[in-house]
């Protein structure tokens, strides 16, 4: 057996699995945020069950519209708030962060535990070990309840790593490489597993980022393993890090990718960064060390949201918040920020936005026509000081 | 599971959810979200045409992105009867089986045009439209046993022995 398939098969409690068996599995968490929980909620009580699998481990956490843009929003966060105290399970509603960062800073699964999340990006923790699987609300639903998860084990494809990566080149940079090559759906309903003496380039962060968009990549579990090579799975890709270039996703797909340099000096209106992709502390620490003594160009807003009040209090520690005001971008609340379309920051078909969000869909941060380019904090800063896009490294000396 | 009918409307590749149900229609009420159905794709003007038992074909990748039930929710409410594509992205399809909205895998979408009847009979995995019929493989009990069902949540109950 492969990681993901050793782990699954101790979650299932069986000996031995392969690739397209069902298997039901023990899950260590559930959660779901203000988007997802409302509809899991009344799929949960229609159920009928008196009571959550482990009041411990089922979460909810207001992350995608905090504070309420509108009535509706306010609205969803009383039905979560009249559930947890109900079933007495931990809540998280006043912006203390984006789902994933908080499931990694206050209720962190161990290796090989399953997290059933609400959302997509659920994957987000294979950075760190665990095997994270976004579902949607009904099934978030059984899985409160029940503490199981019913999965079929996925054929795994394994990406090993060799060689190191070039300064100024990420996590964030590699994972849009892996849309360049694989597309959004080749790797439906598998297994992502990340091998290879390369690993040791990425922190836990960085691993954090890659996993985050392996939903992008269609994949159903996203991991990192270690710097062995597995033999048993379907396919194995070599890449050689070093030969990597900062990328960029141009509009509208996560996987139109190419190197930043090949759309550089194309002018740009706004800038994002933050999310459960890249709103950490190491991403924070790339814009003040972009911006210290620069300032955003005029015809830019740039947005800066902390996944976290942690990250957030890092940065005001470490003096980030005030190098980032003084150059004139706007540090929002912890939150999901802008990145779905739904407040603080929407876009107009005029604008042209670099982010270091997951998504740039049609329609993805307003308008249907607003361009949306997805890069690392690195090639977000350079190009937010540029007012246009740039390679990190590449801009004019001080 | 009955022979579904109907008309269809053809779409392409990499139909995401943001298309399919926009971000800022997330936090309406439930009983609401018919009326965003697919309102991320203005061109489509879905909502004026769209009649019940209607049949969306498309490419590869139908329902990428985001794991918002709402989405399908959505299709369901605004009387869609089934989802035929070249592929899908896995949470739509498990959300879509899971709220009663039948999606089926076929490769069809390049055979026909907007308006044209089809007739998909996914237990022996068989669709038929006006110059034809092609075979898919049929669904798996397990999904054919959730839809039945109504969804996850009347088989759960059933599985956990409330009545």
């Amino acid at each position: 057996m492969n990681l993901i398939e050793s782990h699954l098969a101790k979650a299932a409690g069986l000996d031995k699995v392969s690739a397209g068996m069902d298997v039901s599995c023990k899950v260590g968490y559930v959660a779901a945020h203000d988007v997802t929980a409302p509809i899991a909620i009344k799929q949960f009580r229609e159920i009928g069950v008196d009571k959550v699998f482990d009041p411990k481990r089922v979460l909810l956490i207001v992350d995608h519209i905090y504070p309420a843009a509108s009535e509706k929003a306010r609205d969803s966060v009383w039905i979560m708030d009249d559930f947890a105290r109900e079933f007495g399970i931990p809540i998280y509603k006043k912006g203390e962060g984006v789902i994933h960062q908080i499931m990694y800073e206050k209720h962190r699964a161990e290796p090989g535990e399953l997290v059933v999340i609400a959302d997509s990006h659920t994957c987000t923790c294979g950075g760190y070990g665990a095997i994270g699987i976004g579902v949607g609300s009904t099934e978030a639903a059984a899985a409160m309840a029940t503490g199981r998860l019913d999965l079929e084990v996925p054929a795994v494809v394994q990406v090993y790593l060799t060689g190191k990566l070039k300064e100024n080149v990420f996590g964030k940079d590699f994972i849009l490489y892996l849309g360049e090559i694989f597309g959004t759906d080749y790797l439906t309903d598998k297994g992502l597993l990340i091998t290879g003496p390369g690993i040791e380039c990425f922190s836990v962060a960085e691993r954090m980022t890659v996993c985050n968009m392996g939903t992008e990549l269609g994949s159903m579990i996203t991991l990192f393993g270690t710097e062995e090579k597995e033999m048993e799975v379907e396919e194995i890709r070599e890449i050689d890090l070093s030969t990597l270039n900062p990328k960029i996703a141009k509009p509208f797909s996560p996987a139109n990718v190419c190197d930043v340099a090949e759309v550089a000096g194309l002018p740009i209106t706004q800038v994002v960064v933050g999310s459960c992709t890249n709103g950490r502390i190491n991403d924070m620490e790339q814009v003040a060390l972009a911006l210290k003594g620069r300032q955003v160009h005029p015809g830019v807003n740039m947005l800066v949201v902390p996944s976290s009040k942690n990250v957030l209090n890092t940065m005001e520690e470490k003096g980030w918040c005030k190098i980032i005001r003084e150059a004139n971008a706007t540090v929002l609340n912890p939150g999901c920020g802008p990145c779905f379309g739904a407040h603080e920051g929407l876009i107009s078909n005029r604008d042209v936005v670099v982010s270091t969000t997951n998504r740039n869909f049609p329609g993805r941060m307003g308008a249907n026509k607003g361009q949306i380019y997805l890069a690392s904090p690195a090639t977000a800063a350079a190009s937010a000081i540029a007012g246009k896009i740039t390679v990190p490294g590449t801009e004019a000396s001080l | 599971m009955e022979v579904l009918k109907g008309r269809v409307f053809v779409l392409g590749d990499d139909v995401d959810t943001d298309q399919i149900l926009p971000g800022y229609a997330m936090a309406e009420p439930f009983e609401q979200l018919g009326k965003y159905a697919m309102a991320g794709a203005p061109g489509l003007d879905f909502l004026n045409r769209v009649q019940p038992g209607d049949i969306i074909v498309a490419g590869r990748n139908f329902g990428c992105g985001s794991s918002r039930e709402q989405a399908p929710i959505a299709l369901k409410m605004a009387g869609l009867g089934l989802v035929v594509a070249a592929g899908f992205a896995r949470i739509f399809r498990r959300n879509a089986i899971n709220i009663g909205l039948p999606v089926y895998v076929a490769d069809i979408a390049g055979v026909l045009k907007d308006g044209d009847i089809i007739e998909v009979d996914m237990v022996k995995g068989v669709i038929r439209y006006p110059e034809g019929q092609v075979a898919a493989k049929p669904l798996s009990d397990n999904v054919l046993k959730t839809l039945d069902y109504g969804g996850l949540i009347p088989r759960v109950r059933a599985e956990l022995g409330i009545s």
